[in-house]
């Protein structure tokens, strides 16, 4: 170990500072073999031992296709990865994969890769070399000023994050932008100050009845897979989970309840206080520990009122409210559509507090403990650092930026003036894996690995009952020599800074070797060796992490009481689906070709509307519309669907990409353009679900312009026996509770 | 199949699959799904898009009912008469069945598609001419023609790395399906084989029971008793060859489990278990 370095900044270095660390003997490997991930092509004339022609081996891996962060197996044959799996060793998907997950290889293989550095020269993008490109890093990073330096990133975690920290330290810049436009950032910020943390365990599995403010927990989430697994115990409970969604337009989680509600768009808090006051006032319970703010504003949500401005029946709203209080612990979620409102953080305070009068805290929310090692947690994205780079990049406060894992040029709404903003920044560095519209609008392209090509860690924001850090490992060599892993470029770019610190390591690799050979004691578990520790790693993929235990604090906290809107028109609801998610999969074949779960479409954009309320505009089933903000104006087709809301119209993220490539562009249209750039008042996150629309009639339906999976007969099983529903009564009878 | 061997055995050629067919099975592979489970989120399609070299065919072609989905998703709105379903969608994972009693079988003019001693229905591509009899036969819209080579514009360079060794990739004129994932069931009944030992329940996971995130589905063998798949037909009293609900005149007539089109006596071999919902 280099001496020049002290054991404090050693630790912040390899990114274990933090509580309980205690240091073993730093040994750094000496040889590295094959096995161990140096990449040396090896002849078949002399296979290494456990590589057999025609025999697959499997290679434990992290999943990098959203932010949950899901274990990964890989199956590995002749040098090429061939299909994913699960990783059974990790806690939080237990062995089970989603289709953004299966459709991973397609990314890793994708004939849209870049796959050579690119510098903007008179007006376009042209190759050029490594050298070249580093070398012109350097010199702008160089004479950079700190402030006017900044990342742009999705939600990074493990050791990349540490070494991107280090960067930005390194440039004497705070700058970091995390923007994912699937996020939790409101719950975050409620959970915070309800809880006192921001990702508390959620226990599905425990619960008896889940009542969900659209939280499309198993679909576009924050890890839908885990949230999948949960439910399946939530549903085979010996009691089986009773699953109520609440929602203006019905989600994949909506899709399996007992029963669906239709709301009103953004009257969620309305409900929300109307049910805690029937359970406050009418079944009389407890109301400590709400502040008396709050409790007189309960008090003036009678039923009738509710129903009225929600336009959910109040027997339903009574009823639903008695089952909450006749089964505990139950558990009640806000999703994307309660957090994305000009009101988002209040709405969001609202619901949360009905687990607190239920007294769900400890129950079905649990603490996720103190993770040991807060430099690798997981830097969460919203969308309030996309407001914010945008306001940045307006008033010419950035110089420099860098980005990796995020579009934002393609998920910024018009309203926020980012695209001509981006003008203002000097120099912009991407590095990408593919030419999407960020990428495209840079001065610098950095051709990356695919995650199947790196080297990294994740630490998961909604980690399962076993804490971990999850490893990922290349499963194959590089398709590309020009592509390099993004912690090698990290590296890279802290060598240039900090030339002591960081020029003992030669790659990311033997970084990481050296920061697992470091890693305290506690989590290396019977390890006898760094080698045994590390190669146990690799082979698991999973580092199990003792986050202790830890009680929550269940409290409420005053909010704003929520605004009467009496605009009838209708709000746009820009959803996310498990698949393109937002947008970043729309150049995965599989993906785009795999019909919508609710609507059944394939390859294209559409707006689904209820029947009644197109029949009162005149506008029938696939019919060519115009969807118009004050913003701006999209066309698509209609496709009618009972699951919605009378007040809402959705159209699904994900398409309407400029460039990203053969699959992608051209295709569809992007609704994220026409949003009004409304924040939450009180955590600047954009407020997604909050943009009223007009939709105009423009063209007749043409069944040749949008294609479904069809099923025939007006989607209606017309008598055939083909999916039996029972009621639950009979289940008890003939199976047992 | 020599014609001395079919006169010598025609009594038991006669034999329908009620008596017990005319099959010696070595295996009788078969899923139960639960669909209170299933949450249609596609996992296990894409799976075994990822799994079986299943052809991407674009917008156009799938419009003309050309997708090569074998496990797809249907989705169906019941309580029709309401202003919204509220108890949500219903989703069926549809595959081929791999029936006992094939209506694909007999229609095929070459015998391309035949009935293995495992009891799948096999679809030897090379025999098959494409005449289309077997989809025209299929009750459950499951078997898939390739219209088309789909070869350059499924997998542009490089993404046929992609593509499993251990399966073909079919061609123009040929009729494919879901095989159970045959290639897995082969490696493990290999792998059985050399250790000289029977194939262990569990040994087998299809690619779409493997994925999918709330384990609806569940694959075995129903002829090894001690398997989670034969426990659940026996639980849900259903049985090969016994057509209707015999059940249906039982004390536990209510049990969920159910074969689609079973009284077209075609005796597949996926049980499903019916959906349950809580009346609010």
């Amino acid at each position: 170990m280099s001496g020049k370095m002290n054991r404090r900044s050693f630790l912040k270095v390899m990114g274990w500072s933090g509580a309980g660390v205690a240091l073993t003997g730093c040994d750094m490997p000496t040889t590295v073999t094959l096995e161990e991930g140096k990449e040396d092509v090896v002849s078949y004339l002399m296979p290494e031992e456990y590589v057999i022609p025609g025999v697959g081996v499997w290679y434990a891996s992290t999943c990098t296709q959203c932010a949950a962060g899901c274990g990964i197996h890989g199956r590995v044959r002749e040098g090429r990865v061939l299909k994913l799996e699960g990783n059974p060793d990790a806690a939080m998907n237990n062995g089970k994969l989603c289709m953004m997950g299966q459709a991973g290889v397609q990314g890793h293989y994708n004939p849209d890769r870049i796959n050579t550095p690119m510098m903007r020269t008179g007006g376009s993008l042209t190759p050029i070399s490594w050298d070249k490109a580093l070398g012109v890093l350097e010199e702008k990073l160089g004479t950079v000023n700190g402030d006017r330096f900044a990342w742009f990133t999705g939600t990074i975690s493990g050791h990349q994050s540490v070494l991107l920290t280090n960067h930005l330290d390194a440039m004497g810049s705070t700058n970091h932008y995390a923007h994912e436009v699937v996020n939790n950032a409101v719950s975050r910020a409620v959970n915070q100050d309800m809880l006192g943390e921001a990702n508390p365990r959620l226990r599905l599995d425990k619960a008896k009845m889940i009542v969900s403010f659209g939280a499309d927990f198993m679909g576009a989430s924050q890890s839908p897979v885990q949230y999948a697994g949960q439910y399946a115990k939530f549903r085979t409970n010996k009691e089986r989970g009773l699953l109520i969604q609440i929602e203006s337009k019905m989600s994949l989680t909506g899709g399996s309840a007992d029963l669906w509600l239709a709301i009103k768009p953004g009257t969620e808090a309305v409900l929300a206080l109307g049910m805690a006051n029937l359970l406050l006032n009418k079944i009389k319970i407890s109301d400590a520990g709400i502040p008396a703010d709050v409790r007189t504003l309960i008090n003036t949500y009678d039923v009738t009122k509710v129903a009225r401005v929600t336009g959910v029946a109040g027997d339903r709203i009574q009823r639903v409210t008695q089952l909450l209080s006749e089964r505990a612990p139950s558990l009640v979620l806000a999703g994307a559509g309660v957090e994305g409102q000009a009101q988002g953080y209040a709405t969001t305070a609202a619901i949360m507090m009905l687990n607190h009068i239920l007294g769900n805290v400890g129950k079905t929310i649990e603490s996720a403990g103190d993770f040991p090692f807060p430099q690798l947690m997981a830097k969460q994205g919203g969308t309030a650092d996309l407001v914010a780079f945008a306001k940045a990049a307006k008033a010419k406060k950035l110089d420099a930026v860098i980005f990796h894992g995020s579009n934002p040029v393609y998920s910024a709404p018009k309203s926020l003036g980012l695209t001509e903003a981006m003008a203002n920044i000097g120099f912009k560095v991407a590095i990408s894996q593919f030419p999407d519209e960020t990428t495209m609008a840079a001065d610098l392209v950095l051709p990356v690995d695919s995650y199947l090509e790196d080297w990294g860690t994740q630490v998961p924001a909604d980690q399962a009952e076993a804490n971990a850090i999850h490893v990922q490992q290349p499963l194959m060599e590089k398709l590309n020599a020009e592509t390099k892993g993004l912690g090698d470029i990290l590296l890279t770019l802290l060598k240039q800074r900090k030339k002591d610190d960081y020029g003992q390591f030669e790659d990311y690799y033997a970084y990481l070797r050296n920061a697992f050979s470091a890693m305290p004691t506690s989590v290396k578990n019977d390890a006898k060796s760094n080698d045994e520790f590390w190669n146990t790693a690799l082979q698991t993929g999973v580092i199990k992490v003792d986050a202790g235990t830890k009680t929550l604090q269940s409290t409420v906290v005053s909010f704003a009481a929520p605004v009467e809107d009496d605009n009838a028109g209708l709000t746009l609801l820009p959803s996310p689906r498990l698949g393109l998610f937002d947008g970043r999969h729309a150049n995965l074949p599989w993906l785009q070709e795999a019909p919508d779960q609710i609507s059944k479409v394939v390859w294209d954009s559409w707006v689904e509307m209820h029947p009644d309320t197109a029949a009162k505009m005149g506008i029938g089933n696939l019919d060519l519309v115009e969807v118009s903000s004050a913003q701006g104006s999209v066309k698509l087709r209609v496709v009618l669907l009972k699951g919605m809301h009378a007040d809402a119209v959705a159209i699904p993220l994900g398409q309407g990409h400029e460039a990203y490539g053969r699959y992608a562009k051209g295709l569809g249209v992007n609704p994220l353009q026409i949003l009004d750039a409304t924040t939450d008042g009180k955590t600047g996150e954009l407020a997604m679900y909050s943009t009223r629309v007009t939709v105009k009639r423009v063209g007749p339906a043409d069944s040749l312009s949008i294609v479904r999976m069809g099923t025939g007969a007006g989607d209606s099983q017309v008598g055939r026996k083909l999916v039996v529903t029972v009621p639950v009564e009979q289940v008890r009878r003939t199976e047992g509770t | 199949m020599s014609l001395d061997n079919i006169l010598n055995h025609w009594s038991d050629y006669r034999k329908g699959s009620e008596e017990g067919g005319h099959h010696d099975y070595e295996h009788r592979w078969a899923m139960a799904i639960n669909l209170d489970l299933c949450i249609g989120c596609n996992a296990c399609s894409t799976a075994c898009y990822a799994e079986n070299n299943l052809a991407v065919v674009g917008k156009e072609k799938f419009e003309k009912g050309q997708a090569m989905h074998w496990m797809r998703i249907e989705r169906y709105w019941d309580q029709q008469e309401l202003e919204h379903p509220e108890q949500g969608a219903s989703f069926l994972p549809m595959m081929c069945q791999q029936c006992g009693a094939a209506t694909c079988e007999p229609v095929c003019p070459v015998a391309a598609t035949y009935h293995t001693p495992d009891g799948l229905n096999a679809q030897v591509y090379n025999r098959c001419i494409g005449s289309r009899y077997c989809s025209n036969n299929c009750p459950f819209r499951v078997r898939y023609f390739n219209f088309y080579s789909y070869y350059e514009s499924s997998w542009p360079e490089p993404m046929e790395q992609q593509l499993n060794p251990d399966i073909s990739v079919r061609d123009k004129g040929v009729m494919e399906k879901c095989t159970f994932c045959v290639q897995r069931i082969r490696t493990v009944k290999d792998k059985a084989f050399m250790e000289d030992r029977p194939v262990q329940d569990g040994e087998v996971v299809p690619a779409c029971a493997q994925a999918c995130p709330t384990s609806a589905i569940v694959f075995g063998d129903t002829m090894d008793e001690g398997s989670v798949v034969s426990k659940l037909w026996k639980k849900h009293q259903v049985e090969r060859g016994v057509y209707q609900k015999t059940k249906l005149a039982k004390k536990d007539a209510d049990l969920r489990g159910y074969r689609i089109f079973e009284e077209l006596n075609v005796d597949p071999s996926v049980m499903y278990l019916e959906r349950v919902r809580e009346d609010i």
